[in-house]
């Protein structure tokens, strides 16, 4: 399995920042696979995210050496708009990342700045908000919709572009739980049909832990830890990274600490008290 | 302290924001409005300090009836602090900005100064004294906001959804923050849709849903209801849906995971 | 109806209008004008959202009649100017009022407008109702710190507000960055003419309105020249 994205000692200053905002950072992402990037505000995450879809160098100049690359591209000598068509980026505030007076032309404002010809963008415009299941919001107006309903228009947007990564910044700090839940379940179900890689950068990892395959934890500018979500969270030093530990998965820890229960996979609730009665029987 | 005497409350757009809500909250308690979005949370909040007024019903505060009251008044009692906190910055120092609500309230000038250095003290915001707010960062911002508010020490202190947005560092910040200002007997009202924040400081929970108040009572018992929950959209606390999934269990829900790693180990042992 | 019409059309309406005006020579001829413009914007269904730009309006003409007749003191004259801007007005206004942000835009593209300057226009309409909440989120939120913005007299009031402005501006200046980010993030600037999802296309009842339009201007004009006045009314 290829690389889809790799992170080879990526350093990043700001022109008006004494400090390094990402200080010597490696990572290699599968395709098709959905890693988490967590840590406490500040640590780096949102500058990692634009050096890998390129508006770190080509929108924003700095002190920068290492190398990212991107299906095989490096992102410093890519132009942004071959960058879009690889990387597809959903930002924190789906109200910003809106621009047109009706969804469906919103939907196809990446394929319109590409020239894309009519009948081509029609299509791919239809099947992206079929695959987000938005078509019947086609002739709204954005600013009429709740928030849920906007963050999902501005993912059909970044997917009509047939990215093969796709970069969600903290997608659901603004959303409710039950939003929240019904788009990560999203998430898992376009890497399942569509092979699509992702790379979230989350606080949130409650609803995260179980469809993750890798949680990489950074910390000023450096990767602190990495692995799978079990081994980092079982680690006991996600903590102190600013990385809260779910309530259950912290009780699964506990009890694995000392053999109680094993230590087998991140358990949910109901399965980690099917575990427990187990080992009690 | 604070009463809503079947409330209602229609939009310009004809949408019912608030349907009859019937709703009392006494001094000193700790109280959460849980619902999904657009269930009236805020819509409820705004009525506390009249922002809104509402069509039929009354809404009161500490015996005032906010209909014929100026938000300025209700608001040196009720302390609002607004999910974000850009729509309230302003001034060109962080002292000043913390002022400003003392200035509007009639505090003198000495009083100001005590006040305006007490709160920076407390939210570890001195540093920053003369900065501009604008060059703060989130976090820092939303501490900045509450300290604005906890200089003019209002009896009523009510959180929009303080937790989006902030790392983990920062919500146990908060967490501490609550637990300081209820045990010195202040009024708390956050409206969160954060559960899993709200679980471990067990206030008490009222729940909405399109205008309504579908449930009240306390944190231990509201949310084992799980039919309640389903139908106002609100998640469960995932510790209670451990607990529950249980069949052998304890009277009360575990609060934290390490309540329920020592019942868990103590049932086991023979 | 009129509002079906196609923005080109609707223009092309409104240019012709405006040139009638300008040939205009006598009161007959700008009463007979005016009246059209009232009876079209009546069409249209907008009449009363025209009048509701009146009020301004005549207090503008009220003052360049006041300028033109103590400069002429020709009172024919000194009406007609007068009452050209007025007409000026209503058939510009009746232009805007009767076409979408949508339909403008589309305008713009027709005329080749850049690429930039109808991205910073679509844009700009498209965040007036966001911008609107942000300000009564704002309000809100300056409220509950105790500012008065009902009470004072005018320097107090426009003291007070600053601590709307201010947070305002710099959510717009915010809120611009955000904006570039995610437009240079889905390519915006790959190619100098974008292509276009939705398709305007003139249908036959739009080249005839605009037919009819073009003659019943070239018509006016020739009667306006060469025949009397009140033999066309």
């Amino acid at each position: 399995m290829a690389d889809i994205l790799k992170i080879d000692r990526l350093s990043f200053r700001y022109p008006d920042s004494p400090k390094k905002a990402v200080d010597g950072f490696d990572l290699s992402v599968g395709e098709g696979e959905i890693v988490v990037l967590a840590g406490q505000s500040g640590c780096g995450k949102s500058t990692l995210l634009r050096a890998v879809n390129g508006l770190i160098p080509h929108m924003y100049s700095g002190d920068y050496s290492g190398s990212v690359t991107v299906g095989g591209a490096s992102v410093k000598d890519s132009e942004m708009k071959d960058l879009a068509q690889k990387v597809g980026f959903l930002f924190q505030n789906p109200e910003n990342q809106i621009f047109m007076f009706t969804v469906e032309r919103d939907v196809a404002f990446g394929l319109e700045n590409l020239g894309v010809p009519r009948t081509e963008m029609r299509s791919r415009v239809d099947e992206a908000m079929k695959l987000l299941d938005i078509t019947d919001l086609a002739l709204r107006a954005p600013h009429e919709l709740s928030d849920g309903q906007k963050q999902r228009v501005a993912l059909a947007g970044v997917l009509a572009m047939k990215p093969r990564l796709v970069i969600l910044d903290e997608p659901t700090s603004l959303l409710d739980p039950k939003t929240a839940e019904e788009l990560v379940a999203l998430v898992a179900r376009l890497r399942k049909e569509l092979g699509t890689t992702f790379v979230i950068v989350e606080h949130r990892l409650d609803l995260l832990v179980k469809m993750a395959d890798r949680l990489v934890v950074m910390n000023e500018g450096r990767k602190a830890l990495e692995g799978t979500p079990r081994d980092v969270l079982f680690g006991g030093e996600a903590e102190a990274y600013g990385v809260a530990v779910p309530s259950v998965t912290e009780v699964q820890r506990l009890l694995a600490s000392d053999g109680s229960v094993g230590l087998g996979q991140l358990l949910g609730p109901v399965e980690l008290a099917d575990a427990v009665e187990r080992r009690r029987a | 302290m604070i009463e809503f005497q079947d409330v209602t409350f229609v939009h310009q757009n004809g949408v019912k924001a608030l349907d009859g809500v019937s709703l009392k909250i006494d001094s000193g308690e700790t109280v959460a409005i849980v619902g999904e979005n657009g269930a009236g949370k805020t819509t409820l909040v705004k009525h506390v300090t009249g922002l809104l007024k509402p069509a039929s019903g009354k809404v009161m505060v500490d015996g005032l009836d906010t209909s014929s009251t100026t938000t300025a008044k209700l608001s040196r009692k009720v302390g609002v602090a607004f999910q974000n906190p850009d729509h309230q910055l302003f001034s060109e120092s962080v002292e000043e900005e913390m002022s400003f609500a003392l200035r509007n309230f009639g505090f003198p000038a000495e009083l100001v100064e005590q006040r305006v250095a007490w709160g920076l003290n407390l939210f570890g915001l001195t540093e920053y004294r003369k900065s501009s707010p604008l060059v703060l960062s989130g976090g820092e911002k939303k501490r900045l906001t509450l300290a604005c508010i906890l200089a003019w020490d209002p009896e009523v202190v009510i959180l929009d959804e303080p937790t989006v947005g902030q790392d983990s560092i920062q919500k146990e910040k908060l967490a501490g923050t609550i637990r300081m200002l209820t045990s010195s007997g202040k009024t708390v009202v956050v409206v969160s849709h954060d559960i899993e924040f709200l679980w471990p400081i067990q206030p008490r929970v009222v729940v909405m849903k399109a205008g309504r108040v579908l449930g009240d009572g306390p944190a231990g018992k509201l949310m084992l209801d799980k039919g309640l929950l389903d139908a106002a959209r609100v998640a469960r606390p995932h510790l209670v849906e451990f607990y529950e999934s249980l069949s052998n269990r304890p009277e009360t829900p575990f609060v934290d995971p390490l309540e329920a790693r020592r019942w868990v180990e103590g049932e086991g042992s023979p | 109806m009129y509002h079906r019409l196609d923005p080109r059309v609707k223009l092309l309406i409104s240019i012709l209008m405006f040139a009638t005006t300008l040939l205009v020579r006598t009161l007959y001829e700008l009463a007979a004008v005016l009246a059209f413009m009232v009876m079209v914007a009546a069409v249209a269904t907008v009449l009363h959202r025209v009048g509701r730009t009146m009020a301004f309006t005549a207090l503008f003409s009220g003052f360049i009649f006041v300028v033109n007749f103590v400069f002429t003191r020709n009172l024919e004259t000194s009406i007609l100017y007068a009452a050209r801007f007025v007409a000026i007005v209503v058939s510009t206004s009746l232009f805007f009022i009767t076409t979408s942000p949508d339909e403008l835009e589309q305008v713009m593209k027709t005329f080749r407008f850049p690429r930039d300057v109808i991205f910073a226009f679509v844009t700009a309409v498209r965040f007036i109702p966001v911008m609107f909440l942000d300000t009564i989120q704002i309000m809100d939120a300056q409220k509950s710190r105790g500012l008065e913005l009902e009470q004072g007299n005018l320097l107090k009031r426009v003291r007070n507000m600053i601590p709307i402005l201010i947070p305002l501006v710099v959510n717009s200046v915010v809120r611009s960055g955000e904006l570039a980010e995610a437009m240079e993030s889905r390519a915006y600037g790959s190619v100098p003419r974008p292509t276009s999802l939705v398709e305007y296309r003139a249908s036959a009842k739009d080249t005839a309105v605009a037919f009819a339009a073009v003659l019943l201007f070239a018509l006016t004009a020739y009667s306006f020249y060469f025949v009397f006045p009140a033999k066309i009314l």
